[in-house]
């Protein structure tokens, strides 16, 4: 008889097997854990043995940047100032009463079932981006750095006896509550939004996502989530001891027990799996949503509604990279993309339905040592060196901040942008570059399926092919306002321009103080619709709602490039491709739908079900998730063109010269700069909290906001016949 | 035992031993299984999803309601450009959700019920609402083939949302073909005169205000519309109204352009022409 020989590393190799798919596993009950209690360190402990990886992470903007940004800050503000506050946390000690008598005094992430609608608000955005903040204060004041507000949702109706109003007026971005002094003490702008004081530092939320959030995991919190299957929301269990998850099984002890590291497999393979991205990177919104019952599964979460904001993660689930039916042949996870040398270590040249696609291959990740040798470890005991991540998360966001207002806000020495060089694994320094590379990764087009010939005065038709090489669809995260779109232009041999698509042009933006072109074309809104959002007004006595808060589409017109709307609901084969998602608001009969009535000045009412595009999200009640481009499935979009007569051409004193020649692009648009400008409204002094917030205003649109045009493109001619 | 078998015995044993030290510890792990209902396919509440999901996600064999017939519908029309079944499953659709016998209806502020305070919709609505992608779909199909059929499903989506942009273009456009259709003359009047009337309604839904030119500097809008009509104004010999559309279409790509930029320069010559008219 023979008997398999089993090695230790064939051992390890099978648990590892064991733990590396997506399968996920929940900690039904929290462990009984023997470990040394530990509160969330600040990352700055973290450096002396991992200083590879956090200067890699500081770049990052799920760590310090997201805390601060100014849109993150700014659509958290706009929620609250429409709904009066409810998206700040809620702790232990509330005594905050819901209209069904329930006690609201737990958080999104500190309740342990989610069964009431404001528990999900209570915290959220605040949760997914600072969870461990949240929980240290709940119950420790001194650790509470976001307070929790007065007057929560009111005063429509009164509250009651002796509690007061949601007070606007006194209400602060997130991230003048994430700065402290010498001491360790909260410090606040003196005026609601105003610049950091004297003296000002990070404190621990600064931070955000902190080396402790994610090595500190224990699990997926499959109660909190609403399927019950540990995606969304912050469903991620989090320790507070010194025991640390990391990507492999004993590793060589830490000098002074500053921590332990967790032998446990199936964390190792969690942290090491897509499965732990899950817990976070899908947004569930607790709205109804009209046009897709979700509730959440959780016996007594019934009542709890919800629609997809982000929905990354579910795409990446069931999509081609979850599994091996993919040009690699094997699970591409986040971490084979956001966490290795992707997209600066080789290409890979494959099919993709008809298109023949080279592009960066995921999943190679560099050889370094894991700890800084000679100091992290325990009697300086020896490193070797290993397959290492990257800490840098690189995704589409770039700071809308100068490097003089990160370092204010995030200390010295913010790592600039825009920066030149690379580091030692040749990854280039400034997370601009890294950030256009990765989106040039990921699309592909081509219009070899046009026409080859056009005739004067006849239709000529352009069929463009893209697709998505993402592990999601493109865009995702918040991808109802991540833009890419198509530009397309139709030149005739002289460069006369017969059509074009996807375009942009300088012009005034009264509304926020751009009363002339500026010359700067990032900061222009594409040509399929012409909106401006109302930014809401400062009132004595405040109400929740849109009357004055905001929120609704002031102008709301269709523009010449009307291709998402044209396309998707009447099948018409013209105008702009937008991969962009969309958020609706669906007015229903009776009510105001923000426009105001030019004749009688008043709010002109919905006269039957209106669907509209809303770019408040908090004001959302259906939502386009497939706007977006599909991972690995070559769409086809033709735009059927109309080429002039000859009488017209005569009419303009033109000539066509063949052969046409037909350019198609893909851009990305980091955000709608009326998205932008609506923020900017709502946050400014004319808005609902009649203070200047400091957070968005023209010359920051001017300034910061970025595109990244040209991710892939393609050129066709036709001959041209009179 | 021979000791050969001893060292991976003694491995198994030690393997074993770590696992249930392990399970210990974590005091039981469970398998977490990703939603068992499909996440792409949604169920209404009570208004259907309009728009279009990518059917490969959607998990249907064979249609079996008037909103996947629809799905498959645009399925057929964008992914296989095979508009004779795209036009049948729309049709099918149409039967299974049609104003006529019934089978949806518009919904109206009659059907809204008080919750929390708060006037809503209820999440089930019998007959289901109408949708309005399907009578855009099916009536842009029909347009050349059966301008009257496709009015009357436009017509139908402004009875479901009187104030959605584009209707009555679709309308005014379908009229402009039945008049080039039209063999008598005081038919294809009246047909140009119903264009006219569906475009001016259009206009009438973004109308251009103090405040929308305080907030955009825009002086006119909707250029597409302007343009069009001014080309009807034009077939029905009305120079001077098709003068002013022209000057409206002007105004309206000032800072916008056009999708065809060189009807801006037209739009130029032929004020200019028009102007020398008597």
């Amino acid at each position: 008889m023979r008997v398999p020989v089993f090695t230790p590393a064939v051992c390890i190799s099978a648990l590892c097997l064991l733990g590396c798919g997506t399968q996920v596993h929940s900690v039904p009950n929290p462990p009984v854990v023997s470990f040394k209690p530990q509160a969330f360190q600040p990352p700055e402990n973290c450096l002396p043995c991992h200083q590879r990886q956090f200067d890699e992470l500081r770049s990052a903007v799920k760590s310090g940047y997201r805390n601060v940004s100014p849109l993150f800050n700014g659509l958290e503000s706009a929620g609250n100032l429409v709904n009066g506050g409810l998206l700040r946390p809620v702790y232990k000690d509330s005594t905050v009463v819901l209209p069904d008598g329930t006690l609201l005094n737990t958080n999104m992430y500190t309740s342990p079932v989610l069964t009431e609608t404001r528990q999900v608000q209570a915290g959220f955005c605040f949760t997914c981006h600072n969870a461990n903040i949240e929980v240290l204060g709940d119950s420790d004041l001194t650790k509470r750095e976001v307070p929790q507000l007065a007057g929560l949702g009111t005063c429509n109706p009164a509250p009651p006896a002796g509690q007061q109003c949601f007070q606007p007026q006194l209400f602060r971005p997130l991230r003048d509550y994430v700065m402290v002094d010498a001491n360790g003490n909260q410090i606040l702008p003196l005026a609601p939004g105003g610049d950091p004081p004297t003296g000002a530092m990070p404190s621990l939320a600064a931070a955000g996502i902190t080396c402790d959030y994610c090595h500190d995991e224990n699990g997926p919190d499959l109660n909190r989530s609403f399927q019950m299957d540990g995606f969304g929301n912050t469903s991620l269990l989090l320790n507070q001891t010194d025991l640390k998850v990391g990507p492999f099984l004993h590793p060589v002890a830490v000098k002074n027990n500053f921590h332990v590291a967790s032998n446990d497999p199936d964390k190792i393979a969690f942290l090491r799996a897509g499965a732990f991205c899950n817990t976070c990177h899908d947004v569930r919104v607790p709205n109804r949503n009209l046009v897709a019952e979700e509730h959440n599964m959780n016996p007594g979460g019934e009542n709890v509604s919800y629609f997809r904001l982000e929905n990354l993660s579910t795409e990446w689930q069931i999509g081609p990279y979850n599994s091996t039916s993919n040009p690699f042949g094997q699970i591409v996870r986040c971490q084979d993309c956001h966490m290795s040398l992707f997209p600066y270590a080789g290409t890979t040249t494959y099919q993709v339905g008809d298109m023949t696609v080279t592009s960066p291959t995921p999943g190679m990740f560099a050889t370094d040592y894991a700890a800084v040798p000679g100091v992290a470890t325990d009697q300086n005991a020896p490193l070797q060196q290993r397959k290492v991540v990257e800490h840098y998360f690189t995704g589409v966001d770039v700071p809308l901040l100068t490097p003089t207002e990160l370092s204010a806000r995030l200390g010295p020495n913010y790592p600039d942008p825009y920066a030149a060089g690379t580091d030692t694994h040749g990854v280039p320094d400034g997370l601009a570059t890294r950030r256009a590379d990765l989106m040039k990764a990921a699309a592909r087009l081509s219009l070899s399926k046009s026409d080859t010939t056009a005739q004067i005065g006849q239709k000529f038709t352009v069929r463009l092919e893209a697709v998505s090489l993402t592990g999601h669809r493109l865009p995702a995260g918040f991808s109802q306002e991540r833009t890419v779109y198509v530009q397309l232009a139709v030149t005739d041999n002289n460069g006369f321009l017969l059509y074009q698509s996807g375009y942009v042009v300088d012009k005034p933006h009264p509304n926020t103080g751009e009363n002339m072109p500026d010359g700067n074309l990032d900061d222009e809104d594409l040509e399929h619709l012409h909106a401006v959002v109302d930014p809401g007004m400062h009132t004595a006595t405040y109400t929740a709602g849109t009357a004055t808060n905001g929120g609704n589409n002031l102008v709301f017109e269709a523009g010449p490039d009307d291709g998402p709307d044209a396309r998707i609901f009447v099948g018409a084969q013209e105008g702009l491709v937008l991969f962009r998602n969309e958020l609706t608001q669906i007015f229903l009969p009776g009510q105001p739908i923000g426009h105001i009535d030019p004749v009688t000045g008043k709010s002109v009412m919905a006269k039957g079900v209106h669907f509209e595009e809303t770019f408040q999200a908090a004001l959302a009640n259906a939502v386009d998730n497939f706007r977006s481009l599909q991972p690995l499935h070559p769409q086809t979009y033709s735009y059927e063109i109309q080429l002039p007569t000859q009488q017209q051409l005569q009419a303009m004193g033109v000539t066509l010269q063949g052969p046409l020649h037909v350019h198609a692009q893909i851009n990305f648009e980091h955000f709608p700069p009326l998205f932008m400008r609506f923020i900017a409204g709502v946050t400014s002094a004319n808005g609902p909290s009649g203070n200047n917030l400091n957070l968005v205003d023209e010359h920051r649109i001017d300034s910061l906001l970025k595109n990244v045009q040209n991710i892939a493109s393609d050129d066709v001619t036709a001959s041209l016949t009179p | 035992m021979k000791l050969r078998y001893r060292y991976p015995i003694l491995v198994l044993l030690a393997v074993a031993g770590i696992l249930v030290a392990v399970f210990a510890q974590s005091g039981g792990y469970t398998p977490g299984e990703f939603q068992s209902t499909n996440p792409n396919y949604p169920k209404p509440n009570p208004f259907y999803f309009e728009g279009k999901i990518d059917w490969n996600l959607l998990g249907i064999t064979t249609p079996q309601n008037a909103w996947e017939y629809l799905q498959r519908g645009m399925h057929f029309q964008d992914d296989m450009n095979d508009i004779p079944d795209a036009i049948n499953d729309y049709q099918t659709a149409l039967s299974m959700n049609s104003l006529q016998s019934k089978t949806c209806k518009v919904v109206t502020m009659a059907d809204l019920v008080m919750i929390n305070g708060k006037l809503t919709v209820p999440a089930q609505i019998t007959p289901a609402p109408c949708m309005f992608t399907l009578r855009l779909r099916l009536g842009f199909l029909m347009r050349a083939t059966s301008p009257s059929t496709a009015i009357g499903l436009f017509q139908e989506v402004l009875q479901i949302d009187p104030q959605r942009l584009g209707v009555n273009t679709l309308i005014a456009e379908t009229w402009v073909i039945e008049a080039q259709q039209a063999t008598d003359p005081p038919t294809q009047q009246q047909d140009y005169a119903n264009a006219i009337a569906a475009f001016q309604a259009e206009l009438a839904l973004s109308p251009v205000t103090q405040q929308s030119m305080a907030l955009t500097g825009d002086t006119a809008n909707n250029s597409k519309v302007h343009w069009e009509l001014a080309q009807v104004y034009e077939a029905t010999g009305q120079n001077n109204l098709a003068k002013s559309e022209l000057q409206a279409y002007v105004s309206a790509t000032k800072w916008h352009s056009d999708v065809y930029p060189w009807r801006i320069a037209l739009a130029n010559s032929q004020i200019q022409a028009l102007a020398k008219v008597k």
